[in-house]
């Protein structure tokens, strides 16, 4: 991804924007009692366009932003979204994988990882308590709606950001070449 | 210059992963903070217009949700509803059947079946279909020791007698049927008669045959004569309760009484009973 000024402002609207909408729209809905999560989803969709690096940075950025909005322990969420993304972007930079099923497939396997992860940050800062064998369904749908989210996501992202990527073609078609004097 | 860039990207990767534990151990366990109160206060107008904008759609989509979350609960509850009801009836049936054997049981405690019969216990199952009610068959037979004509009563008082019997069951003719015909007497002034049903009336019993110069007054009791006599006796022991007076009328022309008795059992709604057996045979 070649960053441009006005590239950067359209990835870092793109965050605020995933953040809020996470926290405002998806966060407050639930399908089938699940709430989806946008936000792994939106790392790994902007690692699979940017590579490693973008994915690994915007990760972080989100995992801050939502950790300060939520008023929680800054850094876990960073970590585990900046992993996704992160991965994201190895995926793109070292898999020739070109099927459009690629990217919704990624989403969901990394928005379970992400779920896992955040389960062991808690863990971790010693909010151990008894877990249901209802996370699994849990996880499997927030998976699902991953799948479809990512999915709808990335083809979103890539537009937005299609000046930016070098190996994707310009949405302009060539015009018909003319014929001098014709 | 590959590798410097190798290098540089290594070196943005560890320190996010550094950045991100130090930040954890150091905002670990201490509310908020300068940062992210700095952040909440930028982002919270944006917040709470989001919020405030994307509440149609949220509601529209937990709308779909509560929905089919509705009709599985409404389903769920059903099933529960009807076992309720099936437990609730079960009970009910539990409680009428306690209160008709503590009926059965203070009739006993009364003296007013005299000893030498043995009660045998029957359920009624099934009815006469005509609208007399007037014979219904229990499931006590000549396997129990029922036998014809041995007479049935319940918790209130007399029922009829037993009319035929097959192994496990009988039918009982009641005291409301057209052929029935019973010796009473009224207490306390002991004028007797025949007790016998009106016809279409089964509600009501007529007590006939009585002396017209023994008046009887509305809330008599009718109990069974039970009289007896050097070769035969009556098929009903004496002094089973029939039931109450509800009508007494003198008969100027007939010189006799015209004695209306709403019976005290229930003709209409039997469940349980008792057949008395092993007393005189008529």
């Amino acid at each position: 991804m070649i960053f441009t000024p006005s590239i950067l402002a359209r990835v870092v609207a793109i965050v605020v924007l995933g953040v809020f909408l996470q926290l405002s729209f998806f966060s407050q809905v639930a399908i089938f009692h699940v709430s989806p999560n946008l936000l792994p989803a939106l790392v790994v969709s902007l690692g699979l366009l940017g590579g490693s690096m973008t994915g690994a940075v915007t990760g972080f950025s989100v995992g801050f932003l939502l950790s300060c909005l939520l008023v929680e322990p800054l850094g876990g969420a960073s970590l585990v979204l900046l992993a996704c993304g992160y991965v994201a972007g190895l995926f793109r930079e070292r898999v020739e994988v070109h099927s459009p099923l690629a990217p919704p497939l990624l989403c969901m396997a990394l928005t379970v990882f992400a779920e896992l992860g955040f389960g062991a940050v808690e863990l971790m800062l010693g909010g151990g308590t008894a877990i249901s064998g209802l996370l699994v369904r849990d996880l499997l749908l927030e998976g699902l709606y991953a799948f479809l989210l990512g999915w709808l996501l990335y083809l979103g992202l890539r537009r937005l950001l299609r000046p930016a990527l070098v190996d994707v073609r310009p949405l302009r078609r060539p015009g018909r070449p003319r014929v001098l004097g014709a | 210059m590959y590798r410097k860039q190798v290098r540089r990207r290594r070196a943005v990767l560890a320190l996010l992963i550094v950045g991100s534990f130090v930040l954890l151990t150091a905002t670990y366990g201490s509310g908020s903070n300068g940062v992210q109160r700095g952040v909440s206060a930028l982002f919270s107008p944006i917040q709470s217009v989001a919020d405030g904008a994307l509440k149609p759609a949220r509601d529209l989509v937990n709308w779909f949700d509560e929905t089919f979350d509705a009709r599985g609960r409404n389903s769920r509850l059903q099933d529960e509803l009807r076992a309720a009801r099936e437990q609730a009836v079960g009970a009910d049936a539990a409680l009428a059947e306690n209160a008709e054997l503590r009926k059965m049981l203070a009739l006993d405690g009364s003296g007013a079946i005299p000893s030498g019969y043995e009660r045998v216990a029957a359920r009624v199952i099934a009815r006469s279909p005509s609208v007399w009610f007037a014979d219904v068959t229990i499931d006590a037979g000549s396997d129990d020791g029922v036998e014809a004509n041995d007479p049935v009563v319940n918790g209130d008082g007399l029922v009829g007698t037993v009319s035929a019997v097959t192994g496990g069951s009988a039918q009982v003719t009641l005291i409301a049927d057209h052929s029935s015909a019973v010796s009473a007497k009224v207490v306390p002034i002991a004028v007797q008669g025949v007790i016998r049903p009106e016809v279409g009336d089964p509600g009501t019993l007529v007590l006939d045959f009585i002396d017209s110069t023994k008046h009887v007054h509305k809330g008599q009791s009718v109990v069974t004569a039970g009289w007896r006599s050097a070769e035969i006796e009556s098929r009903f022991p004496p002094n089973i309760p029939i039931g109450e007076v509800v009508r007494a009328s003198i008969l100027e022309q007939e010189a006799s009484q015209q004695v209306d008795v709403r019976p005290y059992a229930d003709l209409r709604d039997l469940d349980l009973v008792q057949v008395l057996t092993g007393g005189s045979r008529g």
